[in-house]
């Protein structure tokens, strides 16, 4: 299972219980294929840098998910056919949490470390001078 | 450079040049995330280009955090791609 963040602008004009409607479909693919929703975020509606289809406005929506390439495939292929959805982005965000998870973990060994007082201190101060 | 600044002749214009520093190194930001927009339009100035390392600063860890960002960002419309 890997993280995802799907990300998708629903048409401007479409009424609450349509984008309701998308996301409930959105919600149902992920679940039925053994999926996780963490969590639903309606953006609100907000101007487009650009236009998309002569839109100039769109309602954000993000979902937060863990699941697997198929429903991923499955989904954007979904997006791609609903006509209220204008513009979609999926993100795969685990990679970059075990990346953060390293680095902190890192930061606090060198603190600790600091903390001690251990000989190799002097360079690690001559590296925070740099800093 | 501030040394030379010293045997510089006289007459000869005199330049500083203060030291550009990291700001996500320095305010510790490890990740970039492409949803905030208002931090990403910092760095593309108003042709909506990425701004240049040489000119902001950004260290080459960041810049590529940043880039890859701002490439989410216009392809999701939260930034623009170029203008007018």
């Amino acid at each position: 299972m890997r993280n995802y963040e799907i990300m998708f602008i629903v048409n401007p004009n479409a009424t609450e219980e349509e984008i309701d409607k998308v996301n409930g479909q959105v919600e149902s693919i992920v679940t039925s294929g053994g999926g996780k929703i963490e969590k639903i975020e309606k953006m609100g509606k907000r101007r487009l840098a650009y236009d998309i289809d002569k839109h100039r406005e769109g309602f954000y929506v993000l979902f937060v998910i863990s699941a697997n390439g198929d429903i991923i495939k499955e989904c954007e292929r979904r997006l791609r056919v609903m006509d209220a959805v204008i513009k979609y982005i999926t993100v795969r965000t685990d990679n970059e949490v075990r990346r953060l998870d390293k680095m902190r973990n890192f930061r606090q060994k060198r603190a600790a470390r600091r903390g001690s007082g251990s000989s190799a201190a002097p360079t690690q101060s001559a590296e925070e001078a740099m800093q | 450079m501030r040394s030379a600044k010293e045997k510089r002749p006289a007459g000869q214009k005199q330049y500083y040049r203060r030291k550009k520093v990291c700001k996500f190194c320095v305010e510790r930001i490890d990740t970039i995330n492409y949803k905030d927009a208002k931090l990403l339009s910092q760095f593309v100035p108003e042709r909506a280009k990425i701004m240049p390392r040489r000119i902001s600063g950004v260290c080459s860890h960041h810049q590529r955090l940043l880039n890859d960002a701002i490439k989410k960002a216009r392809n999701i419309a939260l930034l623009p791609f170029a203008t007018e």
